[in-house]
This record gives structure tokens, sequence and C-alpha cells, in this order.
């Protein structure tokens, strides 16, 4: 089928084939890194080259490893089976994705025919009204059983295998042994992952419709009302994104208190200054508040938590060490560090009973009550969950995939528990029953000579794809985009699209994205384009990067504002940048590939523009 | 009508606030002054001095029987039927009581603000304004940059004559002549002359499809009779009324203003190269302005039109203050197209139904 027929009158634009994404030099065979199902592949060209695929940079902002695509492969099937087949949401189906590239691309597939819709619409408001009228208590049953997924995570584990035996497994009776509990260990740990993977979108897609609903409304109501005025409207100020903030508010005061928050300010390594303020007198009743705050609060990743590459501050806590020393720094020039709650309460009734005065009927201000009410009930849903999911069970996941690596360091397969995210899930299975073979025979098992080599090319073919800068979108624009969760999570409208067709370069050095916090700032940039290089930033720096996550909130008491590639309205982002009232410009398509770390560059987060001003020298 | 009125009323005067002898304009400019908004000072010559000439000169019989004949007098006529009537006003004696009590108020004028024969804005205020739905935006004179008594005195008969001009006479609401519809007054309000440095419009509401959440502005360099008369293409700005974020802004290239000049009086002058392709409000002025018209709105407790000015200082004075006209007379409508409870919209929504429509257009909301 030919596709490329951009003469005929009605040919609209379109973005380059997926077909035509030519591989990176280095990057040869990077397929072998990822399943059969993930790729473009000509048995399905027809179908995937009259689609349109967006880079998902918002979650997966760099090439992904072969282990983590557990998470992508998990809300492929978790995301979409809530819209297709639990509630059937009218108008919106399953959204597939492929890996182009090692870079996830995502396209949502919707639905058109009137019959259907009407037939899912049915269907979806009986199961949908049934969540929305108990939304609370089902909310409460979800925290349970997102609490129980996260008790059962913590108890599994991962031992090397025994020399012989142990007693008890004999005398017990037992009948199964070490190898049957690293092979169950193994599937358990897939299976809770899955599990916290479904109950992720349990009630988000519901959430984020409410949410939608009353966007909608304001919109058209007050045009022009910019989409952070109404998040403000509905956001909650007790939310769990802020708590590990706040703790490290409150271990600041409280090393004042003991006196230890000189060890703390000196001493720049975290575990030097651990050890510093144990020797003081203060010392134990600190690193006990200390220990008090860390669980669960520092399973806190330093990116979205997808992938297990993002620090975490649990294990590695020179970004909170960085904000405490902050937060000393202000407290002993006697500033307030505490979030101005009664403030922000504040304008939120201010603004909302403002807003709802300036409807003209009192039918709109009765439809305005009761949809603001509903999105404030969903809201702590949609804020919350993120705490749980992604940075606390996530979090957690990585460090028990990284026990496992350890066994297979322990049996010589790998040099380093890092290995194991150069295997695919699947892969890893095998690799253990190679394992265990080679322990229960006692031939020594090909994967000590296997995988090394595997894994050293696939180091080398992961780097190569991230030097690769991903395109925005591929394939086909829809005559419109409707699917309420691409406009929600990804921010992608109609008029993204015609931006993004419009050029991959700006002609007038101005990159245009969405106004995402206001404000205007001029400064060097800082491109961060994996996590690691979080700790480059310097103060008054101006952060660009593919997507920035709430849990970076320390960098943002450093940088003078923050450009994004990717992000909508309900991007992570946006709750702290308005936090720290930086100047933000989110969704700019290109940002990181048309500017460079030391450039000079303006954001102005009113109009959602940034402008180049002088590149860096190239040193 | 209020006949214990005195000739004179200033705007500071605590009987000034809303006072029906002042009109339209100045009883509004006596509310803002009494609420505390910067409104340059003044006084107005009361509709009470207007029929006290008018009686005087023996014109009132005859000005009734023009305004009450608007209704029915074609175009072409207005000017033979009126004009003996607009010869008495233009030449008859004043009364001296009034005479005096003008000449005792510019004089006092002219020592509070330390200025001899001080600038002052000449500005009709017609009781017809009162009417709702009718603005009579343009149609009454103003006469700006008036200097010395014996001017003030002249452009005083000037206003009372714009009564009985063809573009007030035949101004028609819904089909009648708004001056038919009783015995209306004139008062003229003499006010100092804001140096504007900037100055212009602003409406209460998105003028174009009455988005009530939003401060529509123009402003220009200069005087903002420009932006009044529509012959200098203003800047515009659109604010949020409750977050008072500047929404929207288009600059525009001005390269002439409105200004006073002692040979040539209010005209069109080049503005100077170091102003051109410069915003004439700054984003402080812009947030300012709105948060006045935010509250001029509250305390008028309803849509408004005010014209407003920045002065040398950086200032911002109100210079009138009039209830917006167009969408106010419009029955709201509703932008839910449909009620149904706050689930019932949700669902409408995924199922792919727009649960509002766009804020009324002006096509829509026509009356």
């Amino acid at each position: 089928m030919e596709v490329q027929n951009d003469t005929t009158p009605s040919a609209k634009r379109r973005f380059q084939s997926p077909f035509d994404v030519a591989t990176p030099p280095g990057a040869e065979g990077w397929q072998e890194l990822y399943p059969y199902y993930a790729h473009i592949s000509e048995e399905r060209r027809a179908v995937e080259e009259q689609k349109l695929w967006y880079f998902d940079g918002m979650h997966n902002p760099e090439p992904l490893y072969p282990f983590d695509t557990i998470m992508t492969e998990n809300w492929w099937v978790a995301a979409s089976q809530m819209t297709t087949k639990v509630w059937p949401i009218p108008v919106a189906m399953g959204i597939d994705q492929r890996i182009i590239n090692g870079y996830l691309y995502v396209s949502p597939n919707s639905i058109d025919d009137p019959a259907e819709v009407a037939r899912r619409a049915e269907l979806f408001n009986e199961r949908a009204g049934h969540y929305y009228e108990n939304w609370d208590t089902i909310y409460a049953e979800w925290k349970k059983k997102a609490n129980g997924c996260i008790e059962r995570l913590k108890q599994i584990q991962f031992k090397a295998l025994p020399e012989f035996e142990p007693e008890e497994n004999v005398y017990g009776h037992r009948g199964i042994y070490s190898s049957h509990d690293l092979l169950s260990s193994y599937n358990r740990l897939i299976e809770n992952l899955f599990e916290m993977g479904s109950y992720h979108f349990e009630m988000l897609n519901l959430g984020y419709g409410a949410y939608l609903t009353f966007r909608e409304f304001c919109q058209q109501a007050f045009p022009g009302i910019s989409d952070q005025t109404i998040t403000d409207m509905v956001s909650g100020i007790d939310i769990l994104l802020f708590r590990p903030d706040d703790e490290l508010r409150k271990l600041a005061a409280r090393a004042i208190e003991l006196s230890v928050d000189e060890a703390l300010l000196v001493n720049s390594d975290p575990a030097a200054a651990l050890a510093a303020v144990g020797a003081l007198p203060g010392g134990a009743a600190w690193l006990a508040a200390y220990e008090e705050s860390r669980n669960p609060w520092f399973w806190f990743s330093t990116g979205v938590g997808y992938t297990h590459s993002d620090a975490v501050w649990m294990t590695d806590p020179r970004l909170p060490f960085t904000a405490l020393r902050g937060y000393i720094q202000a407290l002993r020039r006697g500033e307030d560090i505490r979030r101005p709650l009664d403030k922000i309460i504040e304008t939120r009734t201010r603004v909302t009973q403002e807003y709802r005065e300036l409807l003209p009927t009192e039918d709109d201000r009765e439809a305005f009550d009761g949809l603001v009410k509903l999105a404030r009930t969903v809201y702590p849903y949609v804020e919350d969950h993120n705490f749980f999911v992604e940075h606390w069970h996530h979090s957690l996941f990585w460090e028990k995939v990284r026990e496992l690596g350890e066994v297979f360091v322990a049996h010589k397969f790998f040099d380093d528990k890092e290995d194991i995210f150069y295997l695919h899930r699947h892969e890893v299975y095998d690799a253990l029953y190679d394992m265990i073979i080679g322990w229960a025979v006692g031939t020594p098992p090909r994967g000590e000579v296997y995988w090394r080599p595997i894994i050293q090319k696939r180091r080398k073919i992961r780097d190569a794809l991230a030097k690769w800068s991903p395109p925005p979108a591929l394939g086909l624009p829809p005559e419109s985009i409707t699917e309420p969760l691409t406009i929600m999570l990804w921010g992608i409208t109609q008029e993204t699209i015609q931006q993004w067709l419009g050029g991959d370069t700006a002609e007038d050095g101005v990159i245009r994205g969405i106004a995402a916090s206001a404000g205007k700032v001029t400064g060097r940039a800082r491109l961060i384009t994996e996590s690691e290089q979080l700790y480059d930033v310097q103060d008054g720096e101006i952060l660009v990067c593919r997507i920035t996550a709430p849990s970076w909130a320390p960098v943002f008491q450093r940088i003078s504002a923050a450009v994004s590639d990717v992000g909508g309205m309900m991007a992570h982002t946006a709750i702290i940048s308005r936090e720290y009232g930086l100047p933000a410009v989110v969704g700019t398509g290109f940002a990181t590939v048309n500017v460079s770390t030391g450039d000079l560059i303006e954001v102005d987060g009113t109009e959602g523009t940034v402008r180049v001003l002088e590149k860096a020298v190239q040193a | 009508m209020s006949a214990a009125a005195p000739f004179v009323l200033w705007l500071d005067d605590p009987i000034a606030n809303g006072h029906p002898a002042l009109g339209g304009k100045f009883s509004s400019l006596g509310e803002m002054t009494a609420s505390g908004f910067s409104v340059p000072p003044g006084f107005g010559i009361t509709t009470t001095a207007y029929r006290s000439f008018m009686d005087a000169a023996g014109l009132s019989e005859e000005a009734r029987r023009v305004s009450a004949a608007a209704d029915k007098m074609a175009l072409e006529d207005i000017k033979s039927e009126t004009k003996s009537l607009i010869a008495g006003v233009l030449n008859a004696p004043l009364p001296a009581q009034l005479e005096a009590d003008i000449r005792e108020a510019y004089a006092e004028l002219e020592r509070r603000t330390g200025v001899k024969d001080v600038p002052v804005a000449v500005r009709s205020s017609g009781e017809s304004e009162d009417l709702a739905g009718a603005s009579f935006a343009g149609q009454y004179d103003t006469f700006l940059w008036v200097c010395g008594i014996e001017s003030v005195l002249h452009y005083v008969r000037q206003c009372w004559v714009g009564m009985f001009g063809e573009a007030v006479l035949s101004y028609r609401v819904d089909g009648q002549a708004v001056i038919s519809r009783g015995d209306f007054g004139m008062c003229v309000g003499i006010q100092q002359m804001v140096q504007a440095r900037a100055a212009g419009v602003m409406f209460t509401l998105n003028p174009l499809n009455g988005d009530r959440s939003k401060v529509a502005m123009e402003a220009v360099w200069g005087l903002g009779e420009g932006v009044v008369k529509g012959d200098i293409t203003p800047s515009r700005f659109m604010v949020d009324k409750v977050t008072l974020e500047i929404v929207e802004r288009k600059r525009s290239d001005q390269r002439e203003e409105y200004r006073f000049d002692p040979s040539q009086g209010v005209a069109v002058l080049p503005i100077e190269e170091e102003r051109i392709g410069v915003s004439c409000l700054e984003e402080s002025h812009v947030l300012a302005l709105a948060d006045l018209a935010k509250h001029i709105e509250r305390r008028r407790g309803a849509p408004q039109d005010i014209e407003w000015a920045v002065d040398v200082n950086g200032n911002v004075r109100v210079l009138q203050v009039r209830p917006e006209t167009v969408w106010s007379r419009k029955a709201a409508q509703s932008i839910v197209g449909k009620q149904r409870s706050p689930i019932g919209h949700v669902l409408a929504r995924m199922a792919g139904n727009q649960i509002a429509k766009p804020a009324a257009t002006g096509a829509k909301g026509a009356v």
C-alpha cells in the first residue's frame, strides 16, 4: 500500500514513516534487546504506517533497558485493558506501543462508529458510575491493596543457591528445595509488579476523566483560562508527593535543635555526614529521626520511577542531603521554610469562588459546583497514586531485581549486579533455569560464558542509542485528536501536532511550548538527558530536559527555570514547578535538540517560549 | 430631579457620590472619588444650573418640544428644527449667580492645582446616559485642554448645545429616539487634564464573547482619544480577572499619538524613536489597571466600561466609568448544554460528548 501520497489535494502532512527511521551508527542489531511483539514489522506495515506514533519521553526519556520494558509492557496491558475491557470508555480503545531505536513510541486507538460508541457507553455508564459514586470507599480499599502488595514485595528475597540444602528442607519433609524457591521468588517478583501495575490504572483513567470534564467546562466558560489555574482549584495541599521534601524540612529544623547542623553542612558526602552526626551528643536522636523519615519517604525516585537507572533517595541520598543543607542554611538565615499552607488554601478558595460568581447562569454555577466537587474527590488519587506506585513500590522493586542480580554475580553469570538490566525478563527466567540446572547437575552452566559478551554488546548498542534524539512523532496524524488520555497524560492536541509538523528547528531561534509556570528568566542552560547528570546542575542554571520529575524537587532550589521536550497539564512536574514559583515551558518537542549546556537562553513561562540568545562556545 | 442641587458640585463633595444632578458620567466619577479611586480633581456644572439657564433664557419650552419631537424627526429636518434653539443656547446671557459660581469654582481649581489657567477637560455628562442600554458613546462632546475661564464658559455652552445635535437627537435604542423618552438635563464636567503618558479603555468583560472572567484593555501612547475615536491602533491586553494573569497581549506598532501642543492644541503628533516598538504599558501597569477594573466592577455591581490614563508620574487615573451596555442587556445564556448530575457530565464527556458550549459569541448572543 502506497502511503506517501502528498500530491492529492486531501493529502495531509505526515511525519516520517516508522519504517524509514535509520539505525544510529553503532546500534546495529538493537532489535535483539526487545521482544518480537514490540517491533515495527513488515507483516503489520499496513496498520503501523497509517497510525500516529508519538515518543513517550514523559515516562521513558532514555533508551529502554531490556529488563525495564517490564514497566512499559505492564501499562501496555494494564492501562489499555481499563479502557477496552473493564469499563469500555466509549470513544477510546487501548494505547499501543512500539520500540523504535530503543525508544518507546505510543499510539492510542480510538472508536468512531456511533453504534459501537453507544453500546460501550451503556456498559461504561454503569460500571464507571459505580466507581465515581463510591470513590472514597474504593480508594480506601485501594490503599489497603497497595500496602499489601508492597508488604509482599518486601518479603521476597533472593539468595545464592546453597552447596547443600539446609536441614529444615530435609527434616521438615518439605519436598521442594532452593531451586524451586529461587524460581518461584522470581515468578512472585514479576507477578507482584504486574499486580501493582494493575492497581496503578484501576482508578487513574476515571480520575483523569473527571478532571478533564471539569477542565473543559472551565475552558468553555472562561476561554483562555490557564491549566495551572484549573489544577489549582482542585489540587490538594497534603498530597504525598510533597511529603519527602517536607520530611527534609523537618529534619533540617531538628538538626538545628540538636546542634548537628554544622556536621551536616560541612560534610557533603552523605555517609561522612551521617558518621559525623553520630559522633555528636545530639547525633543519636537526629539519626533516629532520620531513620523514621526515611521509611517510606525516601523510597522516592529522582525520575518517574519507570526505569531502574533513576536514583532513589533511599539508596542514593546525595539529592536529599543537598536539599537538607539548603534548608539548614535557609533556617540559619532566619527564613521560614514551611510551605505556606494557609495561603495556598485561601487562594484556592478565593479563586474557585470568584470564577463561580462569574458564570452566566444558576444552572452553570450548579454544574460548576458539582464538577469541582467531583474533581476534588478524585484528585487525591490522581496525585497520590504516584507515591505508592512509581516511587515506593517501583523503587523497592528495582532493589529486589538488583538483589537477584547479586545472585547471578555469585553464580559467575555476570560481573556486576546491574548487568541483569540488559536481559529481558523472559531471558532472566531462562538464565535462572540454566543456573539451577548447573547447580543440580554439576556441569558448569552455559550462562557462565553465554551472557557476558551479549551484555557487553548490548551496553554498546544502548550507549549508541542514547546519543540519538528521537523525533516527537512518526507516521500519519489522525483527522483530530479526541482520545482523552492522549490529551490528558501527554498533553498532545491538534495544535501540538501542527507545531511538530511545522519543523524541527526554530527558524527564528524561538522554541515554542506550553506555558507551564509564569515568569521570565534569562540564564545558562543545563541539558540533562540522564538523571545521573542532575548532580552537575549549578545554582541559577536553567534546566533543559526531555521531562522533569517531581522528585527532582531539591534541584528546583538551585535552578532558575525549567524547560522540557514533553509534558502537558498533568505532567508530574506541574505541581512542583508551581510550588517553587519558577518559570517553566513544557512540551517544546525539541528543546533538548536545539539547546546545549552553557547556551544563554531566555525562558518565558508566561508566553511559553524559549529563546536561544547565545550559543555556548563548544569546548 | 433634584431641584435642591447647587449650580456647582465638586467631585469630592460627599453628596456628589451618584448625585443625579451630575448626569451619568460625573455622578459615576463622584462615586469613584468617594470610593477612593484616583480621579483627577474637578467639578460639575449641574443639571440644576443648566435648567436655571434655560428657564432664564426662556428656552425650556422649546427644548422640551424639540426633544419630544425627536422620535418623529427625519434626520435631514433636525438642523432646521433646532436652529433657533441652538442660537439661543449659544447667545443668551448666563444668570449672574451661575456665572459667578462657575468663575469661582474654576478659580478654586486653579488654587487647588496651583496652576494658573489650569488645563481642563470640559465634558458633557447627560442625564440620558443613565438610561440602561444607552451609552451615548462618543455622541456627547468633550473638549480637551481648555485653558482659562473665558474658554471654559465658551465650551460649557458648546456642551449644552450638544444636546440638540443631530447625533444625539437621532440616537436610537430599540428603534426609539432615546432623547424623546423624557426631559433630560445636561451637566458639564470640568476636570483637570491628565498629562497622559499612556491611556485607554478597558471593559470588565471580554467584549467579543461576554466572558466575565476577563478584563479587556486597549491602550495607546498619549491621550486616550485615539482609542475612543479609533484612529490609532491600540495595543491590546486580556487579563484573567481572578488570577490577574495576562492571558493575551498584542502590541501595536504605534507611531503617532494624541498629545497637547501649545501651538496646535490637542493633535496627532509623531512619537519619538525611543518609544516606537516599546509597549505603552509595563506589565505592572496592566496588572494595576486590571485590579482597578475588578474593584470598580465590584463596587458598581455590574460590568463596566472604564476610561483611564497613566500620568507622567506613572500613576493610574480613572477618567470615566460607565456601565457596559452590550452584554449586560442580553439574557444570560447557560453554557451547560444539558442539566445532568456531575457524574452524568463526566460519563457524557467520556462518551465523546461536549458538556458545555463555548461562552456566547457575538452572533449567538445578539438580542
